[in-house]
């Protein structure tokens, strides 16, 4: 993608090796990278650098993934915020799926069923459809 | 039918050779050396008929020739045995006489590659099949089978011959058959492959299809489309047991066939987590979920899931 560089990826995850793939998948395609350990630190720069996607993990400490989620749509940036979610957790809890149908995230990924490069090509194919509205 | 005129001399000898090949027969009026036949009607293909300077009696003879399967076209392999049916009529006259015959096998160059000989004694009538083996290292081809007879007396020399085709066998077919029965049967193995991917592709199609739930009240609709997403999500990775699960989830009724959701009548967040789960603990799926952007709020217009 030609201005993939332009474009700004939040990547909210604990797990630093899994973390350093993403950012590396996402570099690969000239995109930029900002990373956040954990939920807290995920919304601090989300609401400061306004990235233009957000991936959030779940399960993390300090702040889960799903509580980060919430507060970013909280704001009014975020309200409109690209989020995936990319988690190892299945959506079987009730709890959990209202909170999906909720926040809407544009996806909902189990870590398990995707590749990097599928989840990258996801990321790419919003940021082009977010840019053609604009 | 075919009727053969013949003036006979005093000892009138017809004589009647048919070559059986296979289910193939070959009738050939071969030849009449002491008779001398004047008309030939309806004239057999093979047949050498010969005249002879006899003059004698007149006499129709019905001499029937089956031609059911004239046109057969005979192939044998290189070592293999050319079966010769022969069928020696009308001869004698009431006492025996030594006919020798004479095989042989020439090829399309008009030269003799193989000869034999046999000599019979015939009273009336003799028939009898000889076989004649195709020498190895015959190089395929269009070939004749010759067959002459000579006897005591004999006034004109009588020959008869049929068309037949060497040709080289591969795993027991022979070489233009197993093109043939090769060529067809990768053809239709092409068509299969090509058919079976289209079916499988329009199933897929079919499958990724999302149904079209826009009757359904707003509040309901994501629900209804969630649990569709990730019925046709499972069933593709699993089949028609996705199917067969969802059916079974209380409060969720589906169409058995396509997965069309009809209707949930209990708390959908709750459907969809069992559902989820259910695939969880009996496929040991998971279950991913696909949304359009947040739509600017609007009571009329609601967003809708891709």
């Amino acid at each position: 993608m030609s201005n993939n560089s332009q474009k700004t990826i939040l990547i909210v995850e604990d797990d630093d090796s899994f973390r350093d793939i993403m950012v590396r998948a996402l570099e690969s395609k000239k995109f930029k990278t900002l990373q956040a350990v954990n939920g807290k630190e995920g919304v601090e720069k989300a609401l400061s650098d306004h990235p233009d996607l957000i991936i959030f993990d779940l399960l993390m400490p300090v702040m889960g993934g799903m509580d980060a989620f919430k507060k970013v749509r909280e704001d009014a940036w975020g309200k409109n915020a690209a989020v995936i979610i990319l988690t190892n957790q299945n959506a079987t809890s009730e709890m959990l799926i209202q909170d999906i149908v909720t926040y809407k995230p544009f996806h909902y990924l189990v870590k398990s069923n995707e590749r990097i490069y599928d989840v990258v090509k996801k990321i790419e194919d919003i940021l082009a459809n977010e840019s053609n509205k604009q | 039918m075919k009727k053969v005129i013949t003036t006979f001399p005093a000892m009138a000898l017809g004589m009647f050779i048919s070559f059986f090949m296979g289910t193939g027969v070959y009738h050939i009026v071969l030849a009449d050396q002491a008779a001398s036949l004047t008309n030939v009607q309806n004239n057999a293909q093979p047949a050498a008929v010969q005249d002879t300077q006899s003059a004698a009696t007149q006499v129709t003879q019905n001499a029937q020739v089956d031609t059911s399967n004239a046109g057969v076209t005979v192939k044998v392999a290189p070592g293999e045995l050319l079966p010769v049916s022969i069928k020696l009529l009308n001869f004698g006259g009431g006492k025996k006489v030594d006919v020798s015959i004479t095989y042989s096998i020439i090829n399309s160059r008009g030269d003799e590659i193989y000869s034999t000989s046999d000599t019979v004694a015939v009273e009336t009538t003799a028939s009898f099949v000889k076989t004649i083996q195709i020498p190895f290292g015959t190089p395929p081809g269009n070939y004749r089978a010759k067959a002459s007879i000579t006897y005591q007396d004999q006034v004109v020399p009588a020959t008869t011959e049929f068309p037949f085709i060497v040709e080289n066998k591969i795993i027991g077919l022979f070489q233009s058959d197993f093109y043939l029965y090769g060529g067809i049967t990768a053809l239709v193995s092409i068509c299969m492959v090509f058919l079976g991917s289209f079916i499988v592709r329009r199933q897929k199609a079919s499958r990724l299809t999302p149904f079209d739930y826009s009757t359904v009240p707003y509040e309901q609709r994501i629900y209804f489309e969630m649990v569709s997403d990730t019925i046709m999500q499972m069933r593709l990775r699993v089949g028609d047991t996705a199917l067969e699960i969802a059916s079974h989830i209380d409060g969720l009724q589906i169409d058995q066939k396509t997965g069309k959701v009809l209707n949930i009548s209990e708390n959908p967040s709750k459907i969809i987590a069992t559902l989820v789960s259910r695939y969880d603990k009996v496929l040991g799926e998971k279950v991913n979920f696909s949304f359009r952007p947040p739509a600017p709020p609007s009571a009329n217009q609601p967003p809708s899931k891709t």
